[in-house]
């Protein structure tokens, strides 16, 4: 069974989600990770960048596939987690912990549109 | 799609299986790294019964082989396996593969699953000067690989005997508990290790027995992991119907010592036009399709095969790059995405495999 934390928002790109006060950090999901397989490189965007809703910000690199990573809101880049660039496996390890980057948003009504983890779960299927 | 006979049996093990050249195939088990683990460092065993086996009986089937071939056949001893590309008369490479002197007059010929049809019908239709029996028994053959340094031993405490004595690159007919079995000292992974050729109940049993004595499922992932280590090439991508085995770094495959054989005149006379490269990155994965560029930042190549090397940790690619355009500083960058990144030119393999 994969996992999914009732306390976070979810996109069907199987991102998560979570808000403390206007910035909002922004992981892969388990079932992610698991279909990936061994994750061998993530591509970060710089601090500062302004992104889209939806727009490509980065890529998660297994053995056999490079797969984008979209940003599940519009905003500006705060924070990209560097430990990924020398330890991308400990998305592998724990999809939840290690987030990928920090957001500061524009606008609250975007978060509030994310999927609930009963809305993702069904996407999770094999 | 088609199925090979362990398909259940990868699905049991939890298997992610894709389609690969018509067939449902496992792509992974437990995960791509730790199978390539398995077979560098311990055992491994691959199905790659997808691939397909033609047999040439007859008094002229070994003069046969070495005509259709562009490697030296003929004067291989008893016993041995020959790698080959097989060509065209314009020297464009249908296929690359693996022939097995099983007897003087029994040749068993090994060939790429995507290719079965078009070598069948090429090599079928000139067979008319030769005295001999050809037969496609692909679909009566499933095929495992048992790689890795510890492969000897759990084919050994299967009954499998005088194995210390069993030359890499060799093959011999085998009867082991009144089955039937082609044992090859062969692969495609730069290990040590065996390709086991038999009727499908047979080889259920024997991936059963490997299961239990603990040997590593690996899938077509970690395979291509280890072949790209070892820098073997892949039909499709490094050779195809375009290119000759000059543009893929193979005129050690092209004997032109040899009085003649299909595509010499060609081959002899052409000059390649492109050069096979070896390059790898610190950082990011080089892909199939990646534009390779020179210090100026002008494309010349592109990446034919990449991957994360499991074993060196760095990323890793063959390319292929215009001769007339190979730099001289050899200097070589590869475009990933938006971003210019230095690679290294290697020489040798990335990766130095066991096999004896």
């Amino acid at each position: 069974m994969t996992n999914i934390p009732t306390d976070l928002k979810y996109t069907k790109d199987h991102e998560w989600a979570k808000k403390e006060g206007d910035i909002v950090t922004v992981g892969i999901t388990d079932f992610a990770q698991n279909s990936l397989g061994d994750i061998v490189y993530v591509e970060l965007p710089s601090v500062g960048e302004n992104l889209d809703k939806e727009a490509t910000f980065g890529v998660v690199e297994s053995i056999k596939s490079a797969s984008d990573l979209f940003s599940p809101l519009s905003g500006e880049v705060t924070e990209v987690n560097e430990e990924l660039s020398d330890s991308p496996d400990l998305l592998n390890q724990d999809a939840y912990s290690n987030w990928i980057l920090k957001i500061k948003i524009n606008d609250q009504s975007e978060f509030d549109s994310l999927l609930s983890a009963s809305d993702y779960e069904p996407l999770c299927q094999e | 799609m088609k199925q090979t006979s362990l398909c259940n049996a990868h699905k049991e093990l939890k298997a992610k299986m894709a389609e690969f050249s018509g067939y449902e195939m496992p792509i992974q088990y437990s995960g791509v790294k730790a199978e390539v683990q398995a077979v560098r460092n311990n055992v491994g065993v691959f199905d790659v019964s997808h691939m397909g086996e033609f047999f040439v009986e007859g008094k002229d089937a070994v003069k046969f082989v070495d005509h259709i071939i562009t490697n030296d056949f003929q004067n291989a001893g008893l016993h041995k396996a020959v790698y080959s590309p097989l060509c065209r008369e314009d020297g464009t490479t249908i296929d690359d593969l693996i022939v097995y002197k099983l007897k003087e007059d029994k040749v068993l010929i090994c060939v790429n699953a995507a290719n079965i049809e078009k070598d069948w019908n090429w090599i079928s239709s000139l067979t008319s000067d030769f005295d001999l029996k050809l037969s496609n028994l692909s679909e009566n053959y499933s095929l495992l690989a048992v790689q890795g340094p510890k492969s000897q031993e759990v084919l050994q405490s299967m009954g499998f005997q005088d194995l210390e004595s069993f030359e890499y690159y060799s093959a011999k007919e085998f009867s082991v508990h009144s089955k039937d079995y082609i044992i090859a000292r062969t692969g495609y992974t730069g290990e040590d290790g065996f390709e086991v050729f038999a009727d499908h109940t047979t080889i259920l049993n024997f991936w059963d027995e490997l299961m239990k004595q603990g040997v590593t499922p690996c899938g077509l992932a970690a395979r291509d992991v280890l072949r790209l280590e070892v820098c073997y090439p892949l039909y499709g991508h490094e050779l195809s119907d375009q290119l000759t085995p000059l543009d893929a770094a193979l005129k050690w495959t092209v004997k032109e010592s040899k009085d003649r054989f299909i595509g010499k005149e060609a081959l002899i006379n052409l000059k390649s036009k492109f050069r096979l490269i070896k390059l790898s990155i610190e950082k990011g994965v080089p892909r199939e399709g990646y534009d390779v560029l020179n210090e100026k930042h002008e494309v010349i190549g592109k990446v034919t095969s990449g991957t994360m090397s499991v074993t060196t940790g760095k990323g890793i690619a063959l390319a292929l790059i215009e001769r007339q355009q190979f730099p001289e500083n050899k200097v070589f960058k590869i475009q990933i995405r938006k971003n210019i990144v230095d690679a290294n030119y290697h020489t040798k393999a990335f990766v130095t495999g066991g096999h004896k």
